[in-house]
């Protein structure tokens, strides 16, 4: 989904690329770097100090914030959720209960039933997995072509006019998919899914998504390219592709992590939106969306529960890509070690 | 000032373009349409010269190529005539009036939500700025994340419920459905009154998710013109805080806004597919979902057209804005 209530700029990228330079600080792009390296003329014999490597620094930085503790904790309880409860909840998704209709939490229906007599319980569970499964896999999806597009756009810009050209094909590519609302295109290819498997629909919601991204990593890569290192590496006859992969990619990867997170909790929204309306996933399957398309106000207990689910799930993502975010940007609360 | 604003606006209605012509294309060659000639529940069938009248007319006879129907279709368009509606309905509904008919409905909803949410936006952003880590702060801070973290669909949902609960208590109800009241005589007060708390629900939703990714947005560009060297400047030169934050600090926040501005009227866009569908208006976006869900070719395209030309009107009002705002363009 483009987000619009994503507000990172790409002046954001460019602090953040500014900020993730290695020679700016040290801490962020040296993985050697010691937290005592300044004490270099403490008294010798004295406790060697183990130098942290980026990864370790990471976790206990993520580890340290509380909202990052609270969001892993909500997201793995739903994701146990989602693969164990199915299995032994004794209702399936479609099990009509005739005699129970509109009935509200018993402890034989733990949601309650909805007005055609479906178990609310068993379809959230089974719209959770199936959500689950399409927010993580369109957000890796959308990462990679998001990398793909940017990388290249921000490479071959600086590269003569064929580069300057190229460049200026792919952003004009951008604008035109942010033109229309994607959720209108998405809606188009519903006749696609209802033939196919609901599988489709991951790159489908990862081909309306990866612009705001893409732009962002080009803005990124433009800075890098312009590096001592990277032109070292040109002068030195390094392929165009290994250069990237060796000296742009580490340096963009913090906010491609962020990205990915938050992308997870996008894609839900993007799914549970169009499944709502009814072009998403359709009967043999359940999703979220299609689980609150049975709401009925008079009786708040066909979407309150489910809706908290949702809910549940999209603000522990989002706790989590926040506490990440922090833990990798340096000017942060948190970055003392 | 004029040049950079034609050239904008150039560009913008190149990519309008091609993006209803690939929406057109994608339709055409996506979607059945002549499905409905053959429902399930006909005993004889439609005669095959009736059939092809029918598929013609409407230029979505799938047996004439796929180019020549889109070449059809732009000679129509530059006419201003966008095609006929296909469906179940046997009148021949010009796409052009259909759509024409629904976009005021539409535009009340998405301008007025649009105007609120950013007003309330920019104020709590800023104010949310200056008072930072202050209760307020870290209120409208969890109120934005978790209002930004709810599917629109929840969102309604939550609002019609509060109105249910309250209205099961105290007696009065805003309307919950329906744009206008057909039982109440058109001009009368009540039939106004009717209009006007209809429209309340609606925007509240609308509103509430323009302002809560606004406000988070200028809370941003707030903190960043709040160390600015000309702020203090005003300052030492005897402003009090308000008065240098009003004259010079909330126009250098509300710049890099504009650029925000384009977007966040095509997320109103989609925000109104799901109050119109939920709400039961007669608009744009239940027009949508309708022809998308009919196999309405010339429908899809026409309504596509319709989004393209309010990202397109909305990103030009957002350069001018800019303009005015920014001494450094003009």
């Amino acid at each position: 989904m483009t987000n619009p209530s994503d507000m990172r700029s790409t002046d954001d990228a460019a602090q953040l690329a500014h900020e993730t330079d290695p020679s700016e600080n040290p801490l962020m792009g040296n993985p050697d770097y010691a937290p005592g390296a300044e004490d270099a003329t403490a008294p010798p014999g004295g406790p060697a100090i183990e130098s942290m490597g980026r990864g370790e620094l990471l976790r206990r930085r993520f580890l340290r914030s509380r909202s990052g503790w609270v969001g892993m904790v909500v997201f793995t309880i739903l994701v146990l959720m989602a693969i164990f409860a199915p299995m032994f909840y004794q209702y399936e998704p479609f099990d009509r209960d005739l005699r129970n209709v509109l009935s509200g939490p018993t402890q034989y229906h733990w949601f309650g039933v909805d007005d055609r007599g479906y178990d609310i319980f068993a379809r959230t569970m089974e719209g959770l997995r199936i959500s689950l499964m399409i927010g993580i896999g369109t957000a890796v999806l959308t990462s990679i072509l998001a990398l793909l597009v940017g990388t290249t756009a921000g490479f071959v810009s600086g590269k003569g006019k064929w580069g300057a050209f190229v460049d200026g094909g792919l952003v004009n590519v951008i604008n035109l998919f942010l033109v229309i609302p994607s959720m209108l295109l998405l809606m188009l290819f519903s006749p696609i899914l209802q033939q196919a498997t609901w599988l489709w629909l991951i790159p489908l919601l990862a081909l309306f998504a990866w612009m705001l991204t893409a732009r962002v990593l080009r803005a990124m890569t433009q800075q890098l390219v312009r590096t001592e290192y990277v032109e070292a590496a040109k002068f030195m006859g390094v392929n165009p592709v290994v250069s990237i992969v060796r000296h742009i990619i580490p340096n963009i990867a913090s906010w491609i992590i962020i990205d990915t997170t938050l992308g997870v909790s996008a894609a839900i929204l993007g799914e549970t939106g169009l499944s709502f309306i009814g072009f998403g996933i359709q009967y043999p399957n359940v999703s979220l969306g299609t689980v609150l398309q049975e709401y009925n106000i008079a009786y708040p207990h066909t979407w309150v529960l489910p809706a908290a689910v949702l809910a549940a799930l999209i603000i522990s993502i989002n706790l989590m890509g926040e506490a990440l975010r922090d833990a990798l940007d340096p000017t942060s609360g948190s970055s003392r070690i | 000032m004029a040049r950079f604003i034609a050239i904008r606006t150039l560009t913008y209605l190149i990519l309008a373009f091609v993006a209803t012509s690939f929406a057109y294309l994608l339709a055409a060659s996506l979607m059945n349409p002549e499905a409905v000639l053959y429902p399930p529940i006909a005993t004889n069938p439609v005669p095959a010269e009736t059939a092809q009248q029918y598929l013609n007319v409407r230029n979505v006879n799938p047996d004439t190529p796929l180019f020549e129907r889109y070449a059809t279709w732009l000679g129509g368009l530059i006419r201003g005539d966008m095609g006929l509606t296909t469906g179940t309905d046997r009148q021949l509904l010009e796409v052009t009036d259909v759509i024409l008919s629904r976009v005021p409905i539409s535009l009340q909803l998405v301008v007025i939500g649009t105007v609120i949410g950013t007003v309330a936006g920019v104020a709590l952003g800023m104010w949310a700025a200056v008072n930072r880590n202050g209760i307020g702060d870290r209120l409208s801070t969890l109120l934005a994340f978790v209002v930004l973290s709810l599917p629109t669909p929840v969102i309604i949902l939550t609002v019609q419920q509060t109105n249910e609960f309250i209205g099961n208590r105290s007696g009065f109800k805003l309307p919950a459905i329906n744009r206008v009241n057909p039982l109440l005589t058109e001009g009368t007060w009540a039939y106004t009154e009717y209009q006007l708390l209809a429209l309340i629900m609606p925007t509240i939703v609308l509103a509430l998710a323009g302002a809560a990714s606004y406000s988070r947005y200028m809370k941003v560009t707030t903190l960043d013109v709040l160390g600015s060297d000309y702020l203090r400047t005003a300052r030492a030169k005897g402003l009090t805080r308000s008065q240098a934050m009003r004259r010079h600090g909330l126009r250098m926040a509300l710049i890099p806004m504009g650029q925000y501005f384009a977007f966040a009227v095509g997320a109103a866009f989609t925000g109104s597919l799901f109050v119109e569908l939920m709400f039961n208006w007669e608009g744009v976006g239940r027009y949508a979902i309708s022809s998308i869900a009919l196999a309405d070719v010339n429908g899809t395209a026409g309504v596509v057209l319709y989004t393209a030309a309010l990202t397109l009107l909305s990103a030009t009002f957002a350069d001018i804005l800019q303009a005015a705002l920014d001494p450094r363009i003009r």
